[in-house]
């Protein structure tokens, strides 16, 4: 189908926010299935990587997607965007799953939401900054050498992240603690901030 | 007013990443209410979180999950009204969040120095207390079995690494040596959360030695 057009079918990907925002206006179930189908699986993966069980993955990643239905009216179109919005809903809830597997407490996932917001009275020109951070920094990880972009994804699966990134990779703890701190700092300095 | 010291890159993205302790989490919280730029580099550190996210290699879930899931989404998508009215401020400078934890009452730990510890909800491997030294007081040689966070709330210090004021967050571990002189004038007010044992060189170390259990 995709090929009469000349496009490459598999790299066009529906507009998420547009999906979000229908199923914020009108709780739109078949943009809520589009949703579904392709963030859900992925929530798993990244449960499954974050060292949940496979019954657990399953059971945040089915959570995280009620989560998105939920709090859809929350979702700014004009801010983050829909995949770094959905990543924020995964994180917490993930957070608020361990505190409960640990049985430390009897909080909500909404407790851990509340952990992350800032009250927030950023002056004009680093509200600006804030929005135009998507492409920036889509920019900016493109830019990163791929051993550095490797350690910053990594980074995002493992608790003690320097330790066993340099086991995963096989490299050198050293190398590991200096390849994030330059992809770090690169990507600050890609996104237009002082070091 | 400006912001001179900021937590490294590393633990920004580990609090992005949603994988701090629970205490740290709270001082890097701290700063970034007065530091809009870290604050954008958080906002880069999620985006690079999505782009992850949508990168991954898919695993297919049960067959049901998506009929389960929508078999619970019996009513519309919330409405969501304005937050709540915000918490009696105990200490200016601090997220709303860390504003609803009990606060134990200011003890004194040592000459011109009282610590307030702040009870956490759930298990975390630092602790986390405000620190408030008086003007011009000379803070104990010390270095770090563990790592300490401090953001300065009011007033400031001044350590080998230049002067901090309200806002400023500063990093020690077991490689710094910090004796820090508090500003002449007003009372020095900061956060700390701190892993591990303070090591003191010097007379009021055994003073302080109780404080530094607590
Ligand atoms: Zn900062």
């Amino acid at each position: 189908m995709g090929q009469g057009m000349g496009l490459d079918r598999d790299a066009i990907r529906p507009d998420w926010a547009v999906l979000i925002v229908a199923v914020s206006a009108r709780g739109d179930r078949a943009a809520f299935a589009e949703l579904f189908a392709f963030f859900a699986p992925r929530i798993k993966s990244f449960m499954l990587r974050s060292g949940e069980s496979e019954v657990q993955a399953e059971e945040l990643a089915q959570e995280a997607m009620l989560m998105v239905w939920r709090k859809a009216a929350l979702f700014d179109p004009a801010g983050a965007s829909a995949s770094a919005w959905i990543f924020t809903i995964a994180r917490n809830l993930r957070i608020d799953a361990k505190r409960r597997t640990r049985r430390e407490s009897a909080l909500v996932a909404g407790d851990v939401d509340d952990e992350f917001h800032i009250d927030e009275a950023p002056l004009p020109d680093a509200r600006l900054a804030e929005t135009q951070t998507e492409a920036n920094v889509r920019n900016a990880l493109a830019q990163l050498p791929p051993d550095q972009l490797r350690v910053v994804e990594m980074s995002f699966f493992q608790d003690r992240p320097h330790a066993e990134i340099a086991d995963a990779l096989k490299i050198p703890l050293g190398t590991v603690k200096s390849r994030l701190r330059l992809a770090m700092r690169r990507l600050r300095s890609l996104l237009g901030e002082e070091t | 007013m400006s912001i001179a010291h900021h937590p490294s890159e590393a633990l920004l993205a580990a609090y992005g990443a949603g994988r701090l302790d629970a205490g740290e989490h709270i001082a890097i919280a701290t700063h970034l209410l007065a530091c809009a730029q870290c604050r954008a580099f958080v906002r880069a550190v999620e985006q690079a979180g999505g782009s992850v996210l949508a990168e991954l290699t898919p695993v297919p879930l049960s067959a049901d999950a998506l009929a389960s899931v929508e078999a619970r989404l019996q009513q519309a998508p919330e409405r969501f009204s304005p937050a709540k009215a915000p918490p009696h401020q105990k200490m200016a400078g601090l997220p709303r969040f860390v504003q609803t934890y009990p606060f134990d009452e200011w003890r004194s730990v040592a000459p011109a120095l009282q610590a307030r510890t702040i009870r956490l909800p759930h298990a975390s491997l630092a602790r986390v207390f405000l620190l408030k030294a008086g003007p011009g007081t000379r803070l104990l040689e010390h270095t770090h079995s563990g790592v300490e966070m401090t953001c300065v709330l009011e007033g400031g210090f001044s350590h080998k690494d230049g002067h901090f004021g309200p806002g400023d967050f500063d990093f020690g571990d077991s490689s710094v040596d910090h004796r820090p002189l508090i500003d002449d004038g007003v009372d020095c007010v900061c956060l700390v959360a701190m892993r591990g044992r303070l090591d003191i060189n010097g007379i009021l170390g055994r003073l302080i030695q109780p404080f530094v259990r607590l």
